[in-house]
């Protein structure tokens, strides 16, 4: 059983990370979602030392930890550089979207800032699912750019029937709706390795 | 004074042969120390010579650190209306620019993006960057550096603000005023300033004020400038710098029926007298004013 390959990355307490990466990572603080319910951020986290790492670490056959820390300048300066950090769950997160991937039969493409963004990240507003690694918009499955109502939701409806623990954002231009990608997520999952700390 | 009354029956006779509904031109000469204007306070649809407005908002975000020439930007197109806050996007079939286009999704740095803001004239790239500094930041900073005659409204292809009137407006007195504080290095800093004239040098429609020069002359000749077509207007506005001689800061401005194919012919014509008034030459004849089918494309 020794055989089981590892993430080549070191698993870290959040509340252990210097001033600058707790302020941005807020490990195991509560976050209001936007119906005003409490959610409890990760408190463990892996450590991407490169971006080239981050090119070179798969977490399946098909997604690459890159994918998931694409971020913009909206992304606080500290989480823009490296050492990056990533909550544990963004590797279920990847295993879901392989699955999907097989029922679809063709590439899926994750936007830039459509995978984990720090609760300090510009467009982290109340408990956003990206802030726990369990979220990912969708911006184009083969050569379809998902930027209208029909691929949306003939996208999000395959994800939904196929894996039901997958919610799909609903199609529209108002608040808590996408209309030029599909968001997927799995909730608020908080996912904690065998080698991680005590949470004491 | 004979001469400038010269060159203003020049114009009129353009505007007329090009049935031209509306012409305004300003320069202002660095070498004789001479401005003059046309109609120079008369307000156009600014078209695509906003963006120079818009990349003076970027320069100065960058003064106050908000971000980096190789900060990354997601290229989303997704943009919000200034008539009524609903989304719209920029038609890829519009945008003269595929490489922005081809990043959709991905993300490119706020240097590249200025680049094909101006070069290319990417409608893309122009709202992204003018979202993420802000319209009001934009307009508060050319208050601030008292540009008067540049009014920034919106986004560019904002198809419901164009029809609630909302709209970038400009008169040439304005673009020249913009253009001397790009050359005269008070856009931002000196610094910036010089950073703006490398992007606006590298213009890729030279159909306007570039094509009006002289064939011998063109080949030495630097225009740093910006263009600016949609169906109703056809602009061009830039520094041009000759060999031998100090710069001079050039701005028309037209406006006609979206059935006239001849008004965009007027800019390089303008262009060639007014090189003429300046220089003494008599070479104009030669001015070509060709076009590169930019007009085509639609971009604002």
């Amino acid at each position: 059983m020794n055989d089981t390959p590892a993430l080549p990355l070191k698993l870290v307490d959040g509340l252990e990370l210097p001033g600058p990466y707790r302020k941005a990572l807020k490990p195991g603080e509560l976050l209001s979602d936007a119906q005003g319910r409490g959610r409890r951020l990760p408190r463990f986290f892996y450590q991407i030392e490169s971006w080239d790492a981050a090119l070179k670490t798969a977490l399946t056959s098909h997604f690459a930890l890159w994918e998931f820390i694409n971020v913009d300048l909206r992304e606080t300066e500290a989480m823009r550089s490296f050492p990056k950090y990533v909550p544990c769950a963004v590797t279920l997160l990847a295993v879901h979207l392989e699955v999907f991937r097989e029922h679809i039969g063709t590439v899926v493409h994750v936007a830039a800032n459509g995978g984990y963004r720090s609760p300090a990240h510009e467009l982290s507003k109340n408990a956003s699912t990206h802030c726990w690694g369990t979220a990912v918009n969708i911006y184009r499955i083969g050569n379809d750019y998902l930027d209208d109502q029909e691929k949306i939701e003939r996208y999000g409806g395959i994800a939904a029937k196929k894996l039901p623990s997958l919610w799909p954002r609903p199609y529209g231009h108002d608040a808590g709706c996408a209309d030029d990608h599909l968001h997927l997520d799995l909730g608020y999952v908080l996912l904690m390795p065998r080698d991680a700390g005590s949470e004491g | 004074m004979n001469s400038q009354n010269s060159l203003q029956s020049m114009l009129r006779q353009i505007g007329q042969e090009a049935e031209i509904e509306k012409l305004a031109a300003a320069f202002f000469d660095y070498e004789m120390g001479e401005q003059w204007g046309y109609q120079a306070e008369e307000w156009f649809h600014a078209a695509s010579t906003i963006k120079v407005a818009v990349l003076l908002a970027v320069f100065g975000a960058i003064e106050e650190r908000r971000f980096a020439l190789h900060s990354r930007l997601h290229v989303r197109n997704r943009f919000l209306s200034a008539a009524d806050g609903r989304p719209y996007r920029v038609e890829s079939a519009r945008d003269s620019n595929s490489t922005v286009q081809a990043a959709i999704g991905k993300t490119m740095t706020v240097g590249e993006l200025a680049h094909h803001m101006i070069a290319t004239s990417s409608n893309l790239a122009t709202n992204l960057l003018l979202n993420l500094v802000g319209v009001e930041y934009g307009r508060c900073l050319l208050e601030r550096l008292h540009v008067e005659g540049i009014e920034l409204w919106r986004g560019v292809e904002d198809e419901r603000a164009f029809d609630a009137n909302i709209n970038n407006r400009v008169n040439a007195n304005g673009l020249i005023r913009l253009f001397r504080l790009i050359q005269e290095g008070h856009a931002i800093s000196p610094e910036a300033s010089e950073k703006m004239l490398e992007i606006l040098h590298r213009q890729e429609f030279k159909s306007g004020i570039p094509s009006g020069l002289p064939y011998p002359v063109r080949a030495d000749a630097r225009v740093a400038h910006k263009t600016g077509e949609i169906s109703t207007v056809a602009h061009d506005a830039g520094l041009v710098f000759l060999p031998g001689r100090k710069p001079y800061a050039l701005a028309i401005l037209t406006q006609s029926s979206p059935e006239n194919n001849r008004a965009r012919d007027a800019v390089p014509k303008i262009s060639n007298v007014i090189y003429e008034h300046l220089t003494g030459s008599m070479c104009g004849s030669q001015a070509s004013g060709s076009s590169n089918g930019e007009r085509g494309n639609r971009n604002e």
